[in-house]
């Protein structure tokens, strides 16, 4: 075995295609380099396993694929790996239903050590074969945590059963994969979470199988990956085989998989044992007879592997990044959505209030029968007195009835524009949030409408606010004018004569149409807490109890928004999750660099002999 | 239970026959369904339906005695060598290389002329059409007459046309091969990607796995126990599976003999169709799967709309104003005539809000109908009580109904809310107040009062001229005496107490009536209103339950 960076390795690789390195990281003195790696990769699993994608958006169920394979990938095969460069070649064995990988398996270890079959899907659960003495390590579990380890056949795909072949040499392993196409799709999962953990990739595919579709995206996910890649063309008729083989060959120059070694193995009977016949698998297993006797070579393969690996960290996790960076924007985006509803709703309760429109209606009404006629006002001055005896009787006297029905309508018209705008927002928030997908997708029917208590508690908001308004009015009573007046008019009258006021508070001059329609009381309204209280204590008064009010409104108004907030929170699960990737793969990106796995200058695959390239 | 019977069902239903008018029939009620549903269900919800309308009224205006099969299989199972077979020529090209054919290839048994706008519909191209005619080989070829055999390409190659093509062509034939292989017949995109959408096709569908001769005869028959698991799997339990090799013919026999039922029987098109009705219908099941509602919307509801429009409507004011009017006018004919002038100074309630006046004549009701109103615009409030009015409206109208129709109906109800305040403002303008005539007893009591003021004047001119009378030294007239007073005293101040008195004893009788006024003015404005609420709001929405109805209907009758 041997360690990274060794110039024995460099020189003594075998030759094939060139291969970039890193020039200006060469010349790191080996030894002390892969220190930093697995710190970093440790680093980068914690952030991919700290991001979520909860949100529907187009780019979050590939992410959500992406991080559970990378997080895979770095547990079972790229952690245990690196932590032991010398451990012995894992050449999985992958590829469609059907095309005989089992029975390539046994045929090359000699043993009946995979089930092979008619039915399809045959293997269910990996099986992993080792020479005696690799057995301790493929046992430990490093490798493939995820599965537990075996030694009998299951059909439990969470389980990786091991058998030992003497007749393999040391230092190779192969692993029987699942398929990748069939109807079980437990098997497709297994068989992606094996093949990444390879060394080798063992690729079978047959005569009728290689244009497949679904093959040829997992070969170019391997490529990407920068994964040590054999290609075995299977079952092929013997009269077909060189137009197939020529086919294919081309099909994998296209791909830019030019490099890989194919074998052709011919469609042929299988013997009693159901192994394939030696002529047959001679090649193959040559070739990997030598690639087991060459320790350099293998530690090329793997460390092709392995820095492929490593060099495809970065531009997936920077694709995982701007997942997530998309999934704080989307969350934002709707945020935003619901708060513009809800600003509207809002501003049209400002509305409401200062254009002092919402006083008519019911409130003037009673304001009328309150203060008495509306024909006071002409002779205001004159009448204060009585008025004045009218609202102290009225307010000590018996419990008067129309200051408890003002109220009353005070409360029954500000609930009634809650109720509307904050039914009104919901729906907005409701639409917008429906014509976005990932909104579509957190939406449930209920939060079309307003929360059910939202009449009560809108109620409640507004006696709150009308017992605020009385305790300003008594709390306002500094000056000793203002008292002596205010006592004369009881702290109640007072009270209403505020709330009046914020209602109608730009109704100081009236408007032509108000005069017209005989709403003048407001102005009258304004004239009489003028007499009261003098006009710029009523305009602070007034000013108090509105921001109050709003205040309340925009309490109100956030519980309501919380509802749909509350959805978008769990998209954010840190501060920034996408620069936290972004900054891990790039230490591990320095890292790689700097551990010299990079600058081996060729892949350690053999050329095939007797086999066709 | 219930499973038994559906697999009798389902085993029984191949022999079932279609009738092609019930078919038409179905297909009308799919048509029907998706005019009822048109513009309240997204689109892209009913293209599936749209698709079957056309592509069956099309299928069955071209040759129902032709049944199209498809060799429909993934690459390398052998589509080309299994048509060539039935074929008995080399028609489609076979080889190793992978994907092999790219295009369909068709072959028709019996004469071409029928076949040829089948074959155009079906977008095989004429170099790719072959002919098998009779009269080159023995009768036992014509038990296939009426046979239209297609060559697909696969659909599960790198070549990604190949499947769109696959795609659009398995949409079109009455009858469907499915060709997989020992190697491949437990692949995904088989099973998942074609064979679970025939679910409701079984009666055209047929399995059939190729290449039998590659098994030893041992395990073939576990491959097709396999196979037939996988395809119960799939939906597809009772489907014909049959074992070929394309190399003899004595390995296709089965498929042959399958292929001389479906063309004898000339139905596969219309299960086909049938199939597909089905399919659609299933689909769209979930669209109108409640009741209509009964009685929606409520009384309650409706009562609370009707409030609502009032108010916002201003239904109060004018009413207040009616009362004030009525108070107004009343005491302008019934007031003492003395101080009855300063009244006149006083603007009318009903004239300030731009309502007809009491003085309007008859031969221009029609200007005062469609003048505006000066009715104090709605506040806010009364805004917010509107919409909440509608929306609850719609929302009990549209609670129970399935996805689409609740918001179509929200829509409905709030289509014409623009028109709303003018519908409102012209109900108020054009309702009958009640104001127009003047009653009688006013008439009576200002009779009186002019009566009692007269006798006053009249007491007061007999004085006066008693007193000038004396002023002049002349002679005064002896007055009457009543008892012991005067009578132009009497008529004096009687006529003045008179007056104050009837003015009096009016007055609590004129509150009364004024309020009587205000409260048939209110109903009728209500009533006004609520025929209003009624039009612009309950129509709209009743139009929506009628077509969710018709839609319900429409497609139980497609469903037989």
């Amino acid at each position: 075995m041997t360690t990274n960076g060794d110039p024995a390795t460099r020189s003594g690789a075998p030759t094939v295609a060139a291969r970039t390195g890193s020039p200006d990281v060469a010349e790191t003195p080996p030894g002390t380099t892969a220190d930093g790696l697995p710190a970093a990769l440790t680093g980068l699993r914690a952030a991919i396993g700290a991001a979520r994608f909860p949100l529907a958006l187009p780019s979050a169920e590939p992410a959500r694929r992406t991080a559970s394979a990378l997080a895979d990938q770095l547990d079972d095969y790229l952690l245990p790996r690196l932590a032991r460069l010398d451990a012995p070649l894992l050449v999985v064995v992958g590829g469609s239903t059907g095309a005989g990988k089992s029975t390539l398996v046994n045929s090359l270890v000699q043993a009946r050590v995979s089930a092979a079959g008619v039915l399809r899907p045959t293997t269910r659960s990996p099986v992993l074969v080792c020479n005696p003495a690799d057995s301790t390590w493929f046992r430990q579990g490093e490798l493939l945590p995820g599965l537990t380890r075996t030694t009998e056949p299951t059909e439990d795909p969470r389980t990786l059963h091991l058998v030992t072949a003497p007749a393999l040499p040391a230092g190779l392993a192969f692993l029987d994969a699942p398929d990748i196409d069939s109807v079980v799709d437990a098997n497709r999962a297994l068989a992606g979470q094996l093949l990444a953990a390879a060394d080798l990739w063992l690729f079978v595919t047959t005569a009728a199988r290689y244009a497949d579709a679904v093959p040829w995206e997992l070969l170019r996910s391997a490529r990407a990956r920068g994964a040590a890649i054999a290609m075995v063309l299977d079952r092929v008729p013997p009269e077909a085989a060189d137009e197939v083989a020529a086919h294919l060959s081309e099909m994998l120059a296209a791909q830019d998989l030019g490099a890989a070694p194919l074998f052709v193995l011919p469609e042929t009977w299988v013997d009693g044992q159901g192994l394939l016949p030696d002529k047959v698998t001679a090649p193959l297993s040559a070739w990997f007879a030598r690639l087991a006797a060459d320790a350099e070579a293998r530690a090329a393969v793997v460390r092709q592997t392995l820095d492929g690996a490593l060099a495809s960290l970065h531009p997936t996790v920077e694709a995982l990044a701007e997942a997530a960076d998309e999934q704080v924007a989307a969350a934002d985006a709707l945020d935003e959505r619901v708060r513009a509803a809800y600003r509207g709703a809002q501003r049209t309760v400002e509305d409401g209030l200062v254009d002092g429109r919402l006083l008519r209606g019911e409130v003037l009404a009673r304001w009328q029968e309150f203060v008495g006629t509306g024909e006071f006002f002409r002779t205001l001055e004159a009448r204060v007195g009585r008025l004045r005896d009218r609202v102290v009787a009225a307010m000590t006297g018996r419990p008067a009835t129309s200051a408890a029905e003002l109220r009353n309508a005070i409360e029954s018209q500000l609930v009634t524009l809650l109720r509307g705008v904050s039914s009104e927002a919901a729906e907005h928030a409701y639409t917008a949030w429906k014509a976005h997908p990932a909104g579509a997708a957190l939406l449930e029917p209920g939060l079309a409408h307003p929360s059910d208590d939202l009449p009560e508690r809108a109620e409640r908001l507004v006696r709150d606010w009308q017992r605020g308004v009385l305790d300003l009015v008594r709390a306002e009573g500094g000056d000793r004018r203002f008292v002596a007046r205010t006592a004369a008019y009881a702290v109640n009258a007072t009270g209403l004569a505020v709330m009046i006021a914020v209602f109608a508070s730009t109704a100081f001059i009236p408007t032509g149409l108000e005069v017209a329609t005989g709403a003048g009381t407001t102005v009258a309204a304004q004239a009489v807490l003028q007499a009261i209280f003098g006009d710029q204590a009523v305009r602070t008064l007034a000013n108090k109890a509105r921001t109050d009010l709003l205040e309340r409104v925009r309490a109100l108004l956030d519980e309501e928004a919380a509802r749909y907030l509350t959805r978008t929170d769990e998209a954010r699960p840190g501060a920034d999750a996408g620069a936290e990737l972004r900054r891990a793969a790039g230490r591990v990106e320095v890292a790689r660099h700097r551990s010299g796995l990079a600058d081996g200058d060729g892949p350690g695959l053999p050329a095939p002999t007797g086999g066709r390239r | 239970m219930t499973g038994i019977v559906g697999r009798m069902r389902a085993a029984f239903r191949g022999d079932q026959r279609v009738d092609a008018d019930d078919l038409v029939a179905r297909l009308d009620a799919v048509r029907r369904f998706l005019h009822a549903v048109d513009g309240q269900v997204p689109d892209s919800r009913l293209v599936t339906a749209h698709t079957l309308v056309e592509r069956a009224g099309t299928r069955l205006a071209l040759s129902r005695d032709h049944t199209v099969v498809a060799l429909a299989g993934a690459t390398g199972s052998g589509k080309s060598s299994l048509f060539n077979a039935l074929a008995q020529l080399d028609l489609s090209p076979v080889g190793v290389r992978r994907p092999t054919t790219g295009v369909a290839h068709g072959c028709v048994w019996g004469p071409l002329d029928g076949a040829t706008r089948l074959l155009d519909w079906v977008g095989v191209l004429p170099r790719h059409r072959f002919v098998r005619e009779s009269a080159l080989d023995a009768d036992d070829e014509t038990v296939l007459h009426g046979l239209v055999l297609l060559d697909l390409p696969d659909f599960d190659s790198v070549q990604r046309s190949h499947r769109l093509e696959v795609d659009r062509l398995l949409g079109l034939v009455d009858l469907v091969v499915w060709v997989v292989d020992p190697q491949k017949y437990a692949d995904r995109v088989i099973h998942a990607s074609y064979l679970r959408e025939f679910q409701r096709h079984r009666d055209v569908t047929l399995v059939v796995l190729n290449q039998a001769d590659r098994l030893s005869p041992a395990e073939l028959p576990r491959v097709l126990d396999d196979l037939r698991r996988l395809l119960d799997a799939d939906g597809l339990d009772g489907v014909p599976l049959l074992a070929t090799t394309a190399v003899d013919q004595a390995g296709m026999t089965g498929l042959r003999e399958a292929l001389e039922r479906a063309v004898a029987e000339r139905q596969a098109a219309l299960r086909r169709l049938s199939g597909d009705v089905d399919t659609v219908v299933a689909g769209l099941g979930e669209l109108v799967d409640t009741d209509v509602p009964r009685n929606a919307p409520d009384e309650d509801t409706v009562g609370s709309l009707d409030r609502a429009l009032a108010g916002a409507a201003g239904v109060p004011a004018v009413a207040g104003a009616v009362e004030g009017a009525y108070r107004h006018r009343a005491g302008a004919t019934t007031g003492w005539p003395v101080v009855r002038g300063w009244r006149r100074l006083r603007p009318d309630p009903l004239r300030r809000l731009h309502l007809p006046g009491p003085a309007v004549e008859a031969d221009q009701p029609a200007e005062s109908l469609v003048a505006a109103t000066s009715v104090p615009d709605p506040t806010t409030a009364q805004r917010s009580a509107l919409g909440l009015a509608i929306r609850a409206v719609a929302d009990r109208a549209g609670a129970d109904l399935p996805a689409p129709w609740p918001d179509a109906v929200t829509t409905a109800a709030r289509s014409r809310l623009d028109d709303l305040p003018d519908a409102l403002d012209h109900a108020i303008a054009g309702t009958d107040l009640g104001m127009n005539r003047r009653p009688l007893w006013w008439r009576l009591v200002g009779g009186v009062q002019w009566l009692v003021t007269l006798a006053a004047l009249a007491g007061l001119g007999w004085l006066l001229l008693g007193y000038g009378l004396r002023v002049l030294g002349l002679p005064a007239p002896e007055y009457p005496r009543v008892g012991e007073v005067p009578l132009p005293t009497l008529l004096l101040l009687g006529g003045l107490l008179a007056g104050l008195l009837v003015a009096a004893v009016t007055r609590p009788v004129i509150r009364w009536a004024a309020r009587r006024a205000r409260q048939r003015a209110e109903k009728h404005l209500t009533a006004a209103v609520a025929e209003v609420g009624d039009r612009y709001v309950r129509t709209p929405v009743r139009a929506v339950l009628d077509r969710y109805g018709q839609a319900r209907d429409a497609l139980r009758d497609a469903a037989r």
